[in-house]
């Protein structure tokens, strides 16, 4: 055996030891627990995945100190790159796990609970091959293994009509992205000879040297279909589609894993294509100076969605359509971010999708907590439910706040930080004035929906069928804790920005 | 010994100082109204900590200030002989932006830190007692806590911007306090007329801010590299600024503009003696420790811009003087025991204010420690008085309350000797300081604010003793007319034990032990500021200023129109004791001129006349044209809604109804597969084709 190999499996113990336990816990279950009742299933079998997942976590810091001290390691072919940077970013993913873990604890849901956590884990293995690899091969089918699962936890809900749809109308779209992604990358590959992003990058900045034309009009037909086909991913509209049913149709802690892990690990790797391998082939977005290139795909996706994203959700009645609308929206944001096309832009993307996840996994906590007890999730179920959760409503006012851009919260120095850096790309002329300036009065229509929720969950009154129900919803203590983590790192974020953004700069 | 390179410990922990109190804040924010005892306890308890640690930082910079300095020149002082300890981090930065707080111990601070938590911490302690009956207890000390915090904060920060945050929060505090008895209209309207009026100057404020920021980049007071903004001085007295000043000098004068405001100099006094309408004891902590003293604070601390423009430093004076003299010739024609005592913080800030402009900054400061103590003592004495006779606030309708009060009158007498200004209490130590100052000035017209100074002496020793003559001697004038005596304040009623009517009775120790420690300090703390080589607090907080010598004259000035004042106030209502119902003897003496001063000179009715009314007709056109706006925002808003309304639709029928409907028609589901296959996948697929076709299209085909 070739030496090198016994060090990528040693390099990659953490994501081994995610597949130990996903294996134990399916056999775990299937011998001893397959009797018992879901609820405590639910919690031994949570207890055990939270435990493999804090080994791995606790691997993987190991290895950042590794990887800082003595430099990257790099696997065959590029296939694993294990930088400081992707180290962080798997650590953040095996926390976000860790919590969706404790909130699907409190929502016990399904009779198939050990097959639920081994697909959680799966998943969350998928996102943390996609963050490492630079090789066109190995992004793939680490995007393939992430959606699969994700097709699954969808539709895990097996006896709602919902889930299953959602899980079905996931998974086509999903399967149309590959194809189109698939189609992309191959003539990329063609056209470079090349499945290093390194390697495509050179390539392209030769092909691109012209202006996307001739040869180079090739390039920006594959350029065009992997980003159609990384669209779908990050649910940018026009390829959106698909989000709001399978959030909607989704179990809860599912659909918390779907808008934050699979969004992280995507635009992780979104950003690694577009500034590495089609480096040359940025184009412009200037207003009037549009040049050919993913600078301008990306605004223009970016500023579709961006209005597709924050005016559809103003007229939803479904607190996870609601989110689900606004997960969009902020793919738009980030993706204006994105154009800045240099390091600040880079930065900012990736602290705004650590802050937007823990913003996001702590609202989708509160919903699950508060719908597992009320039996729905549409508005009519949240009014007026301050009086029997007064703490639970607290703590969405924070997230709700934070993922409106409210200072003194994370979200709005992610959003001051995406919008800055869309500025400074271009700082004499401020060509890309005209997408943060939509950006921001979108983000003025945010308000506006946000509120909405906020004032059903706080002001009005409860709908007289429901109110029968007066007992107090609190979460259970595991819940609790997840959801405090959450706050504080939106709080962290917002008060001491400095802090995790020094790290990314430190990282990049 | 550089001061970059040793940091003492106290300087790290300074963020403690103010940070405790608004944790405590926050804390009984989140309390349950009914936790009154756990409020009022944390926020003493906090308070208490943040005084010792002030204590320590007072003791660090006094050794500080004893280890020899060498070379202590005139041209040291650019390059600051004064030390500071600072305390720098970074609270974000973007690119090559970045924003930098901090924080700052050096004399000044340690100082003005220990004066105000200690007297804070009083107030607390006395509220305790005064508050006792108030439904509103818990809230009372989460907005008392807020306070101390805030003004704590804008004392030991390095940063004018945290200075300006810190400064807002206290207007925000004494707005919610002044308002504390939002039930009376006048408690009400006083706390909007304080709010509103301080916010004019901080526009002044706010503008020299940007400005200061845009000249020189920063908004650190000091920096170990010696950047900061005040370290850049020398190069922005030579920028021209506006009117003739330098650009330091325009500066100077618009961070003035905030001082006025806040410490309620001519022409933006009025809203201070409208915030009596707040509980006693917050009035005391305005007036004494808080919200008036950020004022003189804001200027010693920005002191160098001043001092580099001397046009600017004379205006101050005169502003200083003026206000001086002016509210101590109303605080004499007027009857509610907290309202002389307002006017008379306007006129002792008037004296701080001159202090500053004639160049005594250390004169100025210690005379605003000092005031602190006396004041205090003195409010927290007119609140014990109120709270012994009844809520009643005239006067004229006290009279003979030593024999019933023997703490509160010995204290309050202690307190108004040391106002007036007598040997050897603080007052006199301080405002024989202000005064030599302004008459080393200059000659001429400019011995004009020395002038002025004096004859505020005279008023000040005047109307104290009047105070005296009608409230503690003679006899007990309110009893009788208690049949048609109206209750001022329903809350405050409330908050009060109901004793027997008509007999005033000493308050409790909670409230009587604050008194005697205010009335200890305010007998002796002068000493820490003896003129000749011993004046240790001059040294202490402006070394550079050598010890200057005695001035006989100026003290023998002082002192004798202190006892003249005294004097007077005896002759008029000391010697033969006023009847129930006998009016004013003042009014006979001063006919018109009397009115003219009861009416604070119709300040209220000339601002009232114009500037309202313009802000009132102004604000009529606004509306006219707000209204058309409101049409334009309302379309808008319409349109939006029709642009969403329209891809709602889209979303949810042109694309997924089908898909909906398939589904809901069918329970199986594998049929849905079926669904699938009746050509809805292909719309989407269409969607997606033509999508990528036109972008394809629009980028790279063209």
């Amino acid at each position: 055996m070739n030496p090198s190999y016994i060090q990528l499996l040693l390099e990659l113990l953490p994501q081994i030891a995610l597949v130990v336990t996903a294996f134990a816990l399916l056999a775990v279950d299937f011998a001893l627990l397959r009797q018992r009742d879901p609820t405590p299933r639910f919690r031994t079998l949570g207890r055990i995945t939270v435990f493999g997942l804090a080994v791995a976590g606790a691997m993987l810091f190991f290895q950042l100190g590794q990887v800082q001290a003595g430099g990257a390691f790099v696997g065959p072919l590029r296939t694993v790159v294990l930088d400081p940077l992707t180290v962080f970013f798997q650590i953040v993913i095996v926390v976000v796990t860790i919590i969706t873990v404790f909130i699907s604890m409190a929502y016990p849901f399904t009779t198939h609970v050990s097959e639920y956590y081994a697909v959680l884990i799966f998943g969350a293995l998928g996102m943390n091959f996609l963050i490492a690899s630079e090789e066109l091969i190995a992004i793939f089918v680490s995007l393939e293994l992430l959606s699969v699962c994700l097709y699954i936890l969808t539709a895990f809900h097996k006896g709602m009509l919902r889930s299953a749809e959602g899980g079905l109308k996931y998974f086509v779209f999903g399967a149309l992205s590959s194809a189109f992604m698939l189609f992309g990358l191959a003539w990329t590959y063609g056209l470079t000879g090349d499945t290093t992003l390194a390697g495509i990058g050179q390539a392209a900045t030769e092909l691109a040297k012209h202006g996307l034309h001739g040869n180079g009009a090739m390039l920006g037909v594959a350029l065009l279909f992997t980003l159609v086909g990384f669209g779908f991913k990050i649910a940018a509209a026009p390829f959106h589609q698909w989000a709001p049913d399978a959030y909607e149709g989704s179990p809860t802690p599912a659909t918390a894993f779907i808008a934050t892990g699979s969004k992280i690990a995507s635009f992780f790797i979104l950003v690694k294509v577009l500034f590495i391998g089609f480096a040359g082939a940025h184009g412009s977005a200037a207003w009037g100076g549009f040049n050919s290139g993913w600078i301008a795909v990306a605004a223009t996706l970016a500023a579709i969605t961006l209005v597709v994203g924050n005016t559809a959700a103003i007229v939803q009645r479904n607190v996870k359509r609601l989110l689900a609308y606004s997960a969009i929206a902020h793919a738009g944001y980030i993706l204006t971010g994105l154009v800045a096309a240099n390091a600040l832009g880079a930065a900012s993307v990736f602290f705004y999708i650590i802050v937007y996840a823990f913003t996001n996994l702590g609202a989708f906590g509160v919903v699950a907590a508060i719908s597992a007890r009320v039996g729905g999730d549409d508005f009519k179920d949240f009014t007026g439910i301050y009086k029997r959760a007064p703490g639970l409503t607290f703590l969405m006012l924070l997230f709700i706040l934070s993922l409106a851009g409210v200072p003194p919260l994370g979200g709005f120095f992610g959003k001051f930080y995406l919008f800055t850096a869309a500025l400074s790309a271009d700082p004499h002329n401020l060509g890309l004035f005209w997408l943060v300036a939509l950006g921001i009065a979108m983000s003025a229509v945010s308000l506006y929906y946000y509120l909405v929720l906020l004032k059903t969950m706080y002001v009005s009154d409860p709908v007289a069928e429901t109110s029968a129900a007066t007992d107090r919803i609190a979460a259970p203590p595991f819940l609790n804790f997840a959801l405090l983590f959450s706050l504080a790192v939106v709080l962290w974020t917002g008060i001491a920005p400095q802090q995790l953004l020094g790290w990314i700069e430190r990282f990049l | 010994m550089n001061p970059a390179t040793h940091i003492p410990w106290i300087a790290s922990y300074l963020w403690l100082i103010p940070l405790l109190p608004f944790a405590a804040a926050g804390v009984s924010a989140l309390l349950p109204q009914r936790c009154r005892k756990t409020s009022a306890g944390l926020a003493i308890g906090v308070i208490v900590v943040s005084t010792l640690l002030s204590f320590c930082a007072l003791a660090e910079s006094i050794l500080h200030g004893l280890e020899p300095h060498a070379g202590r020149t005139w041209s040291a002082m650019q390059t600051h002989e004064v030390w500071h300890s600072l305390i720098e981090f970074t609270w974000f930065n973007y690119g090559t932006t970045s924003l930098k707080l901090g924080f700052v111990l050096d004399p000044l601070t340690a100082a003005m830190a220990t004066m105000v938590s200690l007297v804070s911490a009083l107030i607390f302690i006395y509220s305790l007692g005064y508050m006792s009956r108030d439904k509103n207890f818990t809230r009372f000390f989460t907005f008392l806590s807020l306070f101390a915090g805030a003004m704590l904060g804008l004392v030991v920060t390095n940063n004018l911007l945290l200075f300006f945050i810190c400064w807002e929060l206290v207007g925000l505090a004494s707005y919610l306090l002044i308002g504390f008895w939002y039930h009376r209209p006048s408690a009400a309207a006083a706390a909007k007329k304080a709010f509103i009026v301080t916010k004019i100057g901080d526009t002044g404020f706010f503008a020299g801010l940007l400005w200061l920021y845009h000249a020189t980049g920063t908004l650190q007071f000091y920096t170990p590299d010696h950047t900061g903004a005040l370290e850049q001085v020398t190069a922005l007295a030579g920028l021209p600024g506006i009117m003739g000043l330098s650009l330091a000098g325009t500066i100077a004068l618009l961070i003035f503009c905030g001082a006025v405001g806040k410490s309620g100099q001519w022409p933006l006094h009025v809203w201070l003696p409208d915030a009596m309408e707040g509980p006693t004891p917050v009035s005391a902590l305005i007036h004494a420790a808080t919200m008036v003293a950020a004022g003189v604070f804001l200027v010693a601390r920005t002191y160098p811009l001043f001092q580099a423009s001397p046009q600017v430093l004379t205006l101050v004076a005169w502003i200083g003087a003026f206000t001086a003299i002016m509210a101590a010739t109303i605080a004499v024609a007027q009857n509610d025991i907290k309202r002389i005592l307002a006017y008379s913080t306007v006129s002792q800030l008037g004296y701080m204010v001159m202090g500053l402009g004639v160049g005594g900054m250390a004169a100025a400061m210690f005379h605003l420690l000092m005031h602190g103590f006396f004041k205090a003592l003195l409010f927290l004495g007119a609140g014990s008085v109120i709270h012994g006779c009844h809520n009643e606030q005239d006067i004229f309708k006290m009279g003979g309350v030593k024999k019933h009060m023997p703490i509160t009158f010995w204290t309050y007498f202690v307190g108004t000797l040391a106002l007036a200004g007598i040997f050897p209490l603080a007052g006199f130590w301080s405002k024989d300081e202000v005064l030599t100052a302004a008459f080393r000035w200059g000659g001429g017209l400019h011995k004009g604010p020395f002038v002025l100074g004096c004859l505020g002496v005279f008023l000040t020793a005047f109307y104290m003793w009047r105070q005296v003559c009608l409230v503690f001697l003679g006899e007990y004038r309110g009893g009788k007319a208690r049949a048609g005596h109206k209750h001022v304040g329903q809350e405050e009623a409330e908050t009060h034990h109901e004793t027997a009517p008509g007999v005033p009775h000493e308050s409790p120790a909670v409230m009587t032990v604050p008194l005697i420690i205010l009335a200890v300090f305010s007998a002796f703390m002068g000493f820490s500021g003896l003129p000749e080589h011993a004046n240790f607090i001059h040294h202490f907080l402006n070394p550079e200023h050598a010890p200057h010598v005695v001035n006989w004259f100026v003290i023998g000035t002082a002192s004798a129109l202190a006892f003249a004042g005294l004097g007077a106030g005896h002759l008029l209502y000391g010697v033969k004791p006023l009847a129930p119902d006998e009016p004013d003897p003042l009014k006979a003496k001063l006919g018109k001129l009397r009115d003219f001063l009861r009416d604070k000179w119709y300040c209220d009715e000339l601002y009232e006349a114009t500037v309202v009314r313009f802000v009132r007709i102004a604000a009529v056109v606004v509306d006219l044209g707000d209204r058309l706006l409101d049409g334009v925002t309302v379309g808008l808003g319409l349109l939006a809604r029709g642009v969403s309304f329209f891809n709602f639709k889209f979303d949810e029928q042109a694309i997924n109804c089908g898909f909906d409907g398939g589904c809901g028609s069918v329970r199986v589901i594998g049929r849905c597969f079926a669904a699938l296959q009746d050509g809805r996948v292909q719309s989407y697929l269409r969607l997606v084709a033509v999508t990528a076709a036109i972008l394809a299209f629009w980028f790279f085909l063209k």
